[in-house]
C-alpha cells in the first residue's frame, strides 16, 4: 500500500465536529414524565400526550429484536437523553440574520445552503439542528400552492385534525421496538401535506443532524399526498465525531392517496465510527408507505454511514394498480454493519414493484439485503421484480442476501435474482492500464455499480451521492 | 418440553437397541429433549407448522411385522442391491442378498460396528436439525453402505420404504450411513412410496453420507407417499478433496414433507450438483430446506430447484449458501422456479446467501409465475387443445430436470406417473387461468 492510500485510510471523517451550543438539555432517562416533559415542551394537545403514552406503554412490554445479521452493545435506553433543543430557540429568529452565528457556522461546513438556498435550485429546507426545526425557508411559495411544509410539532398544534386522521395509521405505535420508541418521545421532524391535485412546485428537503453529546434523536415524518398530487422530498444527513454510540430511531409515514405519487430520497452519511469500529451511530429506522388506487410510492437510498443501520423502507400497495419502487445502494467499510432491505406488500390488483438493491462491503464490514415480497390472494396480476447485487472489496467483510418470497395468488408474477462476486480484476487491469490509479479505478467501477440507483436520485443528491462512496471507500484499495 | 417431545423419549425407551449405539442414543436424547419446539417464530420453521404431528401424536411403533402390502406398489426396475423396509420393518423375503459393504446395523460385524460407532452422527448436525436428534435417540437399527478404497459398487443400492395403513398413529424411523472411502463410487436410491389409503404414520429419516477425497455418488431421494403421512427427513453429506456428491430429489403426496439437504465442502475442489423437484397438490405441504456450507476454498455448488404448486397446496422452498471466510474462488448458483396453478396454491421461497470471501462467485434466482401465455397460445396455434398445451407445459417445466437424471430406469418409473398426475390436473388449469 502506497504512504498517500496510507494517509487516506487515516483521514479522519470530514463531516466530523462538534459545534459548542448551550443547549436545554434533559438529563438521561426514560418513563412517563419524561414522556409528559415532552409532550409539555411542545405545547402539544392532551390526545398527543395520550398517544405518546400509549406508545411508551406498549414499548415497555416490547423486546429489542435480534434477528438482524448486525451485533452490537446492548444499549441501555435509560442512559440517552431524550430531549435537548438549542438555547436559542427561546427567542425565535425571525430572520437568517438573527440565527446563531455558530449554528450558521456548522451549517456552512456541511455545506448545507441556507445562506443561498434561496438561489439554489428551489429547495426548501427544513433545518432540525437536534430536536427542533430551527429556520423553515420557502413557506411561503409553498403556501401559495397550498402546500403544508412544517415541524411536526407545529402540525400537531395547526392541523390537529390531519394529524389525527393520519398519524400511526402506517406505522402503529406498537409496530416495532424502536417505533414504539419513536411514538412515545419523538421530539420533531417534518410535516408534509400536499393538497389535491397539487403537484408540489419545489423538492422538499431537510438535512437532519445529531449535535448534542449523548442524545438520541427521534424524527417524525408524515408526508400525506392527496389525491392526485405529486412530492419530490429529500433527506440528508451528517452527524459530528465522538465515541460514544448515539441512537437513532427515526420513523417516516407516507400516505399517497388514490393517483399520488411520493418520491423520498434519503443520503445517509452518519458517524460510522473509526477504524477500530469504536463510536457511530445506531440507526434504527421504520419507514413505510400505504399507497391507494393508482398511487406511487418510490424509496430511493444511499446509505454510507452509521456503525449499525437497521432500515426496511416498506411499500403498502393497497390500492389497484399501485406501484412501489425501492432503489438502493448500501456500501459499508471497517466495521461497519448494515441490515437493510424493503418489503412490498401486494394487497391490490395488478400492482408492480421494483427492488434493485446494490450492496458494497469493504474493510471487515457486513452488509445484508433483507426483503420480502408478499403477494397477497386479493393481488391479481401482481408482478414484482427483484435484483439484489453485493460487490466484495477485501476478503474480511461480508455480504447476504435474505429475500423472503410469499406468494399467494396464482397470476403474479415475481423475479429474484441475486448475485455477488469482487470487483472484476479484468476490469482493474483495463482502467489500470488506460493510466488511472486503483482507487480511481474501483471508484468508478463502483458508481458504475450503483448507476442503476443513481439516476433515480434528484440531481443534486446523486453528485452528492458519487461524492460520498468515493470518500466512504477511500483507502479500502490497496 | 411438548407433548411430543416427551411421547419420543418414551418411544425410545421402549426400543430394543444393541448396547454399541447406547451412546449415540443417549446423545440424541439429550439434544432431543433439551431443544425448543419449534413454532412459527423458529425461522427454520417459519411456514411449516409441526401441528399435525403434535395433533397425530404417534404414540406407538408401527404393529405391522408381517412383509405384505394391500395395494398395488411397484418398486423401480433396475438391476441392484435392494433392501426393502415396510413401516420401518425389515423385509428379507423381498429384499437381495446384500454384498459386501451393504449391511444392517443389527447384522455389523465388530470391524462395520467399530466403522458405524466412528462415524455414525458425526454429519447431522444436531443444533440446526432437531428431528436429526430425534433419528440419533431413536436410531436401533440402519443401514450401512461402505465402499473401500479405490472399489466401485457395482450395482446401486436401492433402499424401498413401503408405508402401509397402521390402526393408530405411529412413528418409524429410518437411519442410512453412507462411507465413501477415497476414490470409491457408488450410487443409492432411496425410494419412498404407499398405496393410497390411510397411513397413518410419522416417518423420521436421515441419511448421512461421507464422501472421501476423489470419491463419488450419485444419490436419489423419491418421496412418494400419498396422503396422510408425515415425513421429516434428511440428507447431510461431507464432501473431502475433490469429492462429488450428484443428487436428485423429488417430492409428491402426504400431508407434510419437509426434508433437509445440509452438505458441507469440507476439501478444496468438491463439487455439489442437486436439483430437485417438489409437486404438492389438494392440502399437502413440502418444504425443502438445502444449506450448502463452503468451508474451503475451490469448490462448486449447482443447485435447481422447481415446483409447480396446485390446489390448496402450499410449498416452502429454503437454500441457504454459506460461503466461510477463505472459502476463496467458489463458485455457487442456485435457481429456484416455481408455478403456482390455483388461486389457494401458496409458495414461500428464501433463497439465501451469506458470504464472507470477496473473490467468489455466487448467484441465486428464484421466480414465480404462471405457464407462458404465449407458450401455450402458439401450442393452440398448432391444434393442440388448451387443457394438452397447459400439461405439456407443466410437464415439460418438470422434465428438462428429469432429462437430466443419468439412471434411465428412475427417468422410466417416473416419466408416466407425472404425465398421469399433469393429466389429472390438466383440465383445472386450463379453467383456471385461462379462459
Amino acid at each position: 500500500m502506497t504512504q498517500e492510500v496510507e494517509n487516506l485510510i487515516k483521514k479522519d471523517y470530514a463531516a466530523g465536529f462538534h459545534t459548542a451550543i448551550e443547549s436545554d438539555t434533559l438529563p438521561p432517562g426514560l418513563n412517563e414524565d419524561v414522556v409528559r416533559f415532552i409532550s409539555a415542551k411542545k405545547e402539544e394537545p392532551e390526545w398527543m400526550l395520550e398517544w405518546r403514552l400509549k406508545a411508551y406503554r406498549a414499548w415497555l412490554e416490547m423486546k429489542e429484536p435480534t434477528w438482524a445479521e448486525v451485533q452490537y452493545p446492548e444499549i441501555d435506553f435509560q442512559a440517552i437523553s431524550y430531549y435537548s433543543a438549542p438555547k436559542s430557540m427561546a427567542d425565535r429568529p425571525q430572520s437568517l440574520d438573527e440565527v446563531d452565528p455558530e449554528l450558521l457556522a456548522t451549517y456552512e461546513k456541511l455545506g448545507i445552503p441556507l445562506h443561498e438556498q434561496e438561489m439554489l435550485a428551489g429547495v426548501a429546507v427544513d433545518a432540525v439542528f437536534d430536536s427542533v426545526s430551527v429556520v423553515t425557508t420557502f413557506r411561503a411559495k409553498l403556501e401559495e400552492a397550498g402546500v403544508i411544509f412544517c415541524p411536526i410539532s407545529e402540525a400537531v398544534r395547526r392541523f390537529p385534525e390531519l394529524v389525527k386522521k393520519y398519524l400511526g395509521t402506517v406505522v402503529p405505535q406498537k409496530d416495532n421496538y424502536y417505533a414504539a420508541l419513536n411514538s412515545a418521545v419523538f421530539s420533531d421532524g417534518s410535516f408534509v401535506y400536499i393538497p389535491k391535485g397539487v403537484r408540489c412546485p419545489m423538492e422538499l428537503s431537510t438535512y437532519f443532524r445529531i449535535n448534542e453529546m449523548n442524545t438520541g434523536q427521534f424524527e417524525r415524518t408524515l408526508i400525506i399526498a392527496d389525491e392526485g398530487s405529486h412530492v419530490s422530498y429529500l433527506e440528508g444527513c451528517t452527524a459530528p465525531q465522538r465515541d460514544e454510540n448515539q441512537l437513532h430511531a427515526a420513523v417516516v409515514e407516507l400516505i399517497a392517496l388514490d393517483n399520488a405519487q411520493i418520491k423520498y430520497s434519503t443520503v445517509q452519511n452518519w458517524y460510522p465510527g473509526d477504524a477500530e469500529g469504536k463510536g457511530g451511530i445506531y440507526n434504527f429506522v421504520t419507514k413505510r408507505g400505504v399507497a391507494h388506487t393508482n398511487a406511487k410510492i418510490s424509496w430511493t437510498q444511499v446509505e454510507t454511514g452509521s456503525a449499525v443501520t437497521w432500515k426496511y423502507p416498506s411499500c403498502i400497495l393497497k390500492g389497484d394498480n399501485s406501484v412501489g419502487e425501492f432503489y438502493s445502494v448500501a456500501l459499508t467499510n471497517n466495521f461497519q454493519q448494515a441490515d437493510t432491505g424493503t418489503k412490498m406488500i401486494h394487497l391490490g390488483k395488478n400492482t408492480r414493484s421494483t427492488i434493485v438493491a446494490k450492496g458494497i462491503s469493504a474493510g471487515r464490514s457486513n452488509s445484508s439485503y433483507r426483503g420480502l415480497v408478499r403477494i397477497n390472494p386479493g393481488a391479481e396480476g401482481a408482478r414484482n421484480y427483484t435484483q439484489c447485487d453485493s460487490l466484495l472489496i477485501g476478503d474480511r467483510c461480508g455480504a447476504h442476501t435474505f429475500p423472503y418470497i410469499e406468494s399467494k395468488n396464482p397470476s403474479a408474477v415475481i423475479e429474484h435474482e441475486a448475485t455477488t462476486s469482487k470487483v472484476s480484476d479484468d476490469q482493474l487491469f483495463l482502467c489500470q492500464q488506460r493510466g488511472l490509479d486503483a482507487e480511481k479505478a474501483v471508484s468508478m467501477i463502483v458508481n458504475g455499480f450503483c448507476r442503476e440507483v443513481f439516476k433515480e436520485l434528484p440531481m443534486e443528491f446523486a453528485v452528492e451521492a458519487g461524492k460520498l462512496l468515493e470518500v466512504s471507500l477511500e483507502g479500502s484499495v490497496g | 418440553m411438548s407433548d411430543f417431545q416427551q411421547q419420543a423419549l418414551t418411544l425410545a425407551a421402549e426400543q430394543r437397541s444393541p448396547e454399541w449405539l447406547a451412546e449415540l442414543r443417549a446423545r440424541g436424547a439429550d439434544v432431543w429433549s433439551a431443544a425448543a419446539w419449534p413454532t412459527r417464530k423458529t425461522e427454520q420453521w417459519k411456514y411449516t407448522p409441526l401441528l399435525a404431528l403434535q395433533n397425530d401424536n404417534p404414540a406407538r411403533w408401527p404393529s405391522t411385522d408381517s412383509c405384505a402390502w394391500q395395494q398395488a406398489i411397484d418398486p423401480i426396475e433396475l438391476d441392484a442391491t435392494r433392501l426393502v423396509f415396510v413401516n420401518g420393518h425389515f423385509c428379507p423375503e423381498h429384499s437381495s442378498e446384500l454384498p459386501a459393504g451393504v449391511v444392517r446395523f443389527a447384522e455389523a460385524d465388530a470391524g462395520q460396528r467399530e466403522l458405524i460407532a466412528r462415524h455414525l452422527g458425526t454429519v447431522i448436525d444436531t443444533s440446526r436439525h432437531l428431528f436429526g436428534a430425534l433419528s440419533d435417540a431413536w436410531t436401533a437399527d440402519g443401514i450401512l453402505l461402505h465402499v473401500p478404497r479405490g472399489q466401485v459398487l457395482d450395482k446401486p443400492v436401492y433402499i424401498l420404504n413401503v408405508a402401509t395403513p397402521e390402526a393408530q398413529p405411529a412413528a418409524s424411523n429410518q437411519r442410512v450411513l453412507v462411507v465413501l472411502e477415497d476414490n470409491s463410487q457408488a450410487e443409492l436410491i432411496e425410494h419412498y412410496v404407499s398405496g393410497s389409503e390411510q397411513q397413518n404414520l410419522f416417518v423420521n429419516s436421515h441419511t448421512e453420507v461421507i464422501v472421501g477425497n476423489n470419491a463419488q455418488i450419485q444419490h436419489y431421494r423419491i418421496n412418494l407417499e400419498q396422503e396422510d403421512l408425515l415425513h421429516v427427513g434428511g440428507v447431510h453429506v461431507d464432501l473431502h478433496r475433490d469429492a462429488r456428491f450428484l443428487g436428485f430429489t423429488l417430492a409428491q403426496g402426504s400431508r407434510l414433507k419437509r426434508i433437509d439437504y445440509h452438505v458441507n465442502h469440507r476439501g478444496e475442489g468438491a463439487h455439489l450438483g442437486l436439483n430437485g423437484v417438489y409437486l404438492p397438490r389438494n392440502k399437502q405441504l413440502i418444504d425443502y430446506h438445502t444449506n450448502v456450507e463452503h468451508r474451503v476454498p475451490h469448490c462448486t455448488t449447482d443447485e435447481v430447484f422447481r415446483g409447480i404448486i396446485g390446489d390448496s397446496a402450499k410449498a416452502v422452498f429454503n437454500g441457504r449458501i454459506h460461503i466461510h471466510p477463505h472459502a476463496q474462488k467458489t463458485l455457487a448458483e442456485l435457481s429456484n422456479r416455481n408455478l403456482l396453478t390455483s388461486p389457494t396454491a401458496e409458495i414461500n421461497t428464501k433463497p439465501e446467501l451469506e458470504i464472507y470471501a470477496d473473490d467468489v462467485r455466487c448467484a441465486h434466482g428464484a421466480t414465480i409465475a404462471q405457464l407462458d401465455e404465449t407458450s401455450v397460445f402458439y401450442l393452440q396455434s398448432r391444434g393442440v387443445t388448451r387443457a394438452e398445451a397447459v400439461r405439456m407445459l407443466s410437464f415439460g417445466f418438470i422434465n428438462e430436470l428429469l432429462n437430466q437424471v443419468p439412471e434411465q430406469a428412475i427417468q422410466d418409473y417416473l416419466r408416466p406417473r407425472l404425465t398421469a398426475l399433469f393429466g389429472q390436473q390438466g383440465g383445472e388449469l386450463g379453467q383456471m387461468s385461462y379462459d
